[in-house]
């Protein structure tokens, strides 16, 4: 895997607690239409070498410069084992606390901004996402 | 004082630090693992997948009997974590009393025998928890505070 600017090459793989990647990608695609190339997997009831697996098989299968895995919640046995997973892999990046917001731009803005670049947004997005409206 | 000690092949993680740690509200959560405590790498990420406000310990089978039996946690409380049951055996054989054991996460994986439906053995940890019940140990097993504990004694004699 190498960093290129070229950012078509990038795949998203959801990685939570119960269904909620699952359905994290349901949400997004009644929002936005069909999505190709994002993957989720419900960590809960896999054993830890089982999840780490799964993960790394979908990012070799894929064939692709880059990924980014969105976990739930930080520190968790879904953030932990995908720490794991990407291990030795270049090209990976992990991205705790997902929300539909940030999902939704990483399925849309993909080829409009490089891999790192991309990360570094996806984190920003998610964070400004969270507010106390105050209308 | 060790509040709970439990069987959790994920060792740190969310169902243990919110689901055992708003009921419990430990003030350290000891990883007793040899195979952690000899990984700085792996060591690192469990330390960091908590918040600072409880106290984390990774330590070998043998030096957490040593601290437990010279008192260091005795004036805390400790949510005791290993990853399987032969661990626990270990831990006994080493000197560490116990009566009552969370069996709290044991996942799937391939060529396992399903206990429960968050418990799953392989052969050696099947044998292990028989062990653990002939030396009179409570075997309770449950994922949650929260949930209707069962007891398996009577099923992996």
């Amino acid at each position: 895997m190498n960093g290129t600017a070229d950012d078509t090459g990038t795949i998203g793989i959801i990685v939570t607690h119960g269904r909620l990647a699952e359905e994290l990608l349901r949400t997004a695609e009644l929002i936005i239409g069909t999505v190709k190339d994002c993957y989720a997997i419900s960590g809960s009831d896999l054993c830890d070498e089982e999840l780490v697996q799964r993960i790394r098989h979908i990012i070799v299968d894929s064939g692709r410069a880059h990924a980014v895995i969105f976990v739930d919640y930080f520190g968790g046995s879904c953030c932990i084992n995908s720490a794991r997973a990407i291990d030795g892999i270049r090209g990976v990046k992990v991205v705790s606390g997902v929300n539909l917001p940030l999902l939704l731009d990483f399925l849309t803005k993909q080829g409009k901004m490089g891999f790192e670049e991309m990360v570094r947004h996806l984190v920003s997005r998610g964070s400004e996402s969270i507010k106390e409206l105050d209308f | 004082m060790i509040t709970v000690l439990r069987i959790d092949d994920r060792l740190i993680h969310a169902q243990v630090v919110i689901g055992w740690g708003r009921i419990i509200k430990p003030d350290r959560i000891v990883i007793a693992d040899d195979h952690v405590s000899a990984n700085a790498w792996e060591k690192s990420l469990y330390m960091n997948s908590v918040s600072p406000d409880i106290k984390v310990s990774i330590l070998s089978l043998a030096d957490t009997v040593d601290q437990v039996r010279g008192g260091v946690f005795d004036r805390e409380k400790v949510i005791l974590l290993v990853r399987n049951p032969q661990n626990v055996l270990t831990l006994i054989d080493l000197g560490f009393e116990v009566d009552e054991v969370n069996v709290g996460g044991l996942h799937y994986g391939e060529g396992k025998e399903k206990l429960l439906d968050h418990l799953y053995v392989s052969k050696e940890e099947r044998s292990a928890l028989r062990e653990l019940v002939k030396r009179g140990v409570t075997l309770e097993a449950r994922a949650l505070p929260g949930h209707e504990p069962v007891i398996l004694n009577s099923r992996v004699v």
